[in-house]
């Protein structure tokens, strides 16, 4: 049982090694996990510290990097710099990965993975598998571009030594299709965390201030609905408390599409208003606060917290007068308290109460999913960083519209001076500066 | 002003090319609110959301009516709260997003579409009944001619009383009592007075193709509103429409009935005339009036259940709130003769105790 999983996990995404044992090197196989796996997988992922992949005459990745070879413009059909290039890229994709910490932790995983007793809780079982191959998949996919651009330099070499214009054009090319596609890689890198494909919840609350908060928490909503159009994601309302004369004193929405939460996660925690304000008649200038949480919503393999019907306290959202027959209303919205945690959800725009409940519930299994992330990553020190991409966080960003105008983030001092473009939804700017800060600081790989 | 309106707008020429009996439908909820006397025809009006998008609008044409709507439903404020706890400005916005979604096509109006935007009524039409909604207080349900009640969408006309969320839990109590007794699950079950057939749909999408149910209402307006909503949701072999007064039409299934539900008239008399004006001004009397203390029909209802359901049979109605509920629960228990056992209030989600439930022994 043990081993038939394991070895599943291994043959299961096993469509990159036909590049792999073609390429130049010492082919083989040998006993890993109990399993026959190619030598060149044992030989990165056996050990950490195994000897780097190279060409023939023993060239590797962090060779060429230290080669400190010119990058030229892709239009130079340069090879060196083409591969110096590709060479970078692989560098901060590894380190966006965090690479060292993912040997480690597949370290981890096949040791658990050889325990006899894993299947005993399938459950758990699952979710090492799982994860074990979902590593396994993305480090493949690394080495085997790695090793592709070592075997495309020894193919140059090759060619040069026998004179072969064709076949050095040839591998010329492959390797500026290689430097091109790298950049895509690089933004892939960007969004490899577990949850990052999920869809996800916006969330916006006013803070303190009355009114122009809430003026400014709608405005910070819009601009999240805007930025998911422009992606092209679906948006829906699920929740929404206009404030008495103006503005949200808070809003959920609902954005469905690939990576919404990779991206969304950037926007956590306070934003920052400064402007005349259109409510006060004396023209002063005021500073308002809205906070923004991003609640990732879980496909259904991974594991989401049972919730007990009994823990449940489900109330009529502003409920009031006999109702029943006494009542025509269209207002339908309930709240659904969890009372073990505390945590609450609501939703009110659906037009039947059954499905304002559904999709209270939906947003209540989310925020349970992720205080239980949370609790989990407290115990696993690999993850404490998500700790705080949970609350709601400290003030990021900064939105100046008097005396000058300027956007500026606070955590990568990105800025940009047109305001009204970043309130119009163009925000990935910001997104990605903090994205790439947030991975590319760390000392990986 | 009333006057005016009906004589501008009384029978729009789109509406008869559109539908043979197009014509009915338009009068008679401003004639008059017992709309069901002035009915020859059984066969329900179409929802705006089921009609074809024969007609249509240029888009700053249509943002103009939405700008007018918009800003006729903020002048309410909470005047109709005030009034008689009607519905105030968010509410009435949020019902007009509603009302775009079921005309249009794609559910919205926005820039980016095309300059002409497909409608599933005139914009004429569209003001007439905004117009209606905020001045008559006509029920948003019946302006669009269809209810949201759980995952299902049922139309509703004027005559045929608007189904209510509260009533939805009246399902979910059946489906947690068939989920684990067969004989339920496999029986005859029945919705007296089933109205838009809400109830009876409900517990036929959880019956399926095990139980079967039989679904009765007095207003021949409401069996043809019920028969239609059954066969649009498929599930003509599971639900049987019938027509008559309570049990009258039940004589052949006497004691074979493993499951009463209803929701049966249950206002007291005089509270009718204080009543919401959607709902007073609006909704048919026959559904809601119960008689000097509201509790006519209960009574008559859980009198008959003694004699219609079988050993061991399950029934579910809904009340007016605890008053009702205590007195139905000491009928039961003191005066029905021992019949039923296992009593039981059941509050809805606003806290009122609003469910009576109950075995025959």
């Amino acid at each position: 049982m043990v081993l038939a999983s394991g070895y599943d996990a291994l043959e299961g995404k096993n469509n990159g090694f036909s590049s792999i044992s073609s390429l130049p090197m010492v082919k083989g196989s040998l006993e890993y996990n109990g399993v026959r796996v190619p030598f060149s997988l044992c030989r990165c992922f056996g050990t950490a510290t195994a000897v780097e992949p190279s060409t023939s005459d023993g060239l590797t990745v962090q060779g060429i990097i230290a080669n400190d070879w010119t990058i030229l413009n892709e239009s130079e059909n340069d090879w060196k710099s083409h591969a110096a290039a590709i060479a970078q890229s692989i560098h901060l994709i590894k380190k966006r990965l965090q690479w060292k910490k993912l040997v480690v932790r597949l370290d981890m995983l096949s040791a658990e993975l050889n325990k006899p007793d894993l299947w005993n809780d399938p459950v758990h079982g699952g979710k090492v598998s799982r994860e074990h191959g979902s590593l396994m998949g993305k480090m493949k996919g690394v080495l085997a571009f790695e090793q592709e651009l070592l075997e495309h330099i020894d193919m140059i070499k090759l060619a040069r030594e026998e004179n072969d214009a064709e076949l050095e054009w040839e591998s010329v090319k492959a390797l500026l299709n290689m430097r091109r596609i790298s950049k895509e890689k690089e933004l892939e890198a960007l969004l490899a965390g577990e949850q990052d494909p999920c869809s996800c919840y916006i969330e916006v609350q006013a803070g303190a201030g009355g009114t122009e908060s809430m003026d400014w928490a709608a405005m910070v909503m819009q601009m999240y609905k805007m930025w998911a159009q422009q992606r092209g994601y679906r948006i829906t309302v699920v929740d929404e408390m206009p404030g008495e004369i103006a503005g949200i004193k808070r809003a959920t929405i609902k954005v469905d599409g690939e990576y919404a939460f990779g991206y969304a996660k950037a926007e956590v925690g306070v934003h920052r208003l400064v402007r005349i304000s259109p409510f006060d008649s004396n023209r002063r200038r005021h500073t308002s606060f809205a906070a923004v949480a991003v609640i990732p919503i879980l496909g259904d393999g991974s594991s989401r917290v049972r919730i007990n019907e009994s823990d449940l306290r489900i109330e009529r959202f502003r409920a009031g007068g006999p109702g029943g027959q006494h009542a025509n209303t269209t207002e339908s919205a309930v709240r659904i308290v969890h009372i073990p945690t505390g945590v609450t959800a609501t939703c009110q725009n659906e037009r039947s109460q059954h499905q304002n409940k559904a999709s209270a519930m939906a947003v209540l299994q989310c925020r349970l999913d992720q205080l239980e992330m949370a609790r989990q990553a407290q115990m696993n020190a690999q993850h404490t960083k998500s700790l705080t991409d949970i609350t709601w966080g400290s003030q990021i960003r900064s939105y100046v519209l008097h005396p000058y105008r300027m956007v500026k983030d606070l955590r990568t001092n990105y800025e940009v001076s047109d305001p009204d473009s970043v309130l119009e939804g163009d925000l990935d700017g910001f997104i990605m500066s903090y994205l790439s800060a947030s991975l590319d600081k760390d000392d990986n790989p | 002003m009333r006057v005016s309106f009906i004589i501008g707008y009384g029978v729009p020429k789109f509406s008869i090319l559109l539908r043979p009996h197009g014509s009915c439908y338009l009068c008679r909820p401003m004639c008059s609110s017992s709309t069901s006397a002035l009915t020859t025809s059984q066969k329900p009006r179409t929802s705006l959301f089921l009609r074809p998008p024969t007609h249509s609008a240029t888009l700053s044409d249509l943002q103009k009516w939405q700008n007018w709507a918009k800003n006729l439903a903020s002048s309410v404020g909470s005047t109709f709260v005030d009034l008689d706890n009607g519905p105030d400005s968010t509410l009435l916005r949020r019902e007009l997003k509603w009302l775009v979604e079921d005309v249009t096509e794609d559910g919205s109006i926005s820039a980016e579409q095309q300059r002409n935007i497909r409608l599933r009524v005139s914009l004429e039409e569209l003001y007439k009944l905004w117009k209606q909604r905020i001045e008559e207080r006509r029920p948003f349900q019946y302006i669009v001619g269809c209810e949201h009640w759980r995952d299902l969408v049922l139309c509703v006309e004027e005559g045929v009383l608007i189904p209510r969320p509260e009533t939805e839990k009246l399902v979910d109590l059946v489906a947690d009592v068939v989920s684990d007794n067969q004989g339920l699950r496999e029986g005859l079950w029945a919705d007296m007075g089933t109205g838009t057939g809400a109830i009876a749909i409900g517990i036929g999408m959880i019956l399926r193709s095990y139980g079967r149910i039989i679904a009765t209402d007095l207003s021949p307006l409401a069996v043809g509103v019920a028969t239609f909503n059954v066969q649009r949701h498929g599930l003509q072999d599971v639900i049987e429409i019938r027509q008559g007064s309570w049990f009258e039409p039940l004589k052949d299934v006497e004691g074979k009935l493993a499951g009463i539900v209803s929701n049966p008239p249950y206002i007291p008399s005089d509270h009718i005339s204080g009543l919401q004006a959607e709902v007073g001004r609006h909704e048919p009397k026959m559904a809601l009036d119960g008689g000097v203390n509201g509790m006519n029909d209960l009574l008559h209802l859980c009198k008959g259940a003694a004699s219609m359901l079988k050993p061991g049979g399950f029934l579910a109605f809904e009340t007016n709130g605890e008053k009702q509920c205590k007195h139905l629960v000491e009928y039961m228990e003191t005066n029905a003769g021992g019949i039923f056992c296992d009593v039981n209030l059941v509050p809805d989600f606003a806290g009122v105790h609003r469910f009576v439930t109950a075995f025959h022994k």
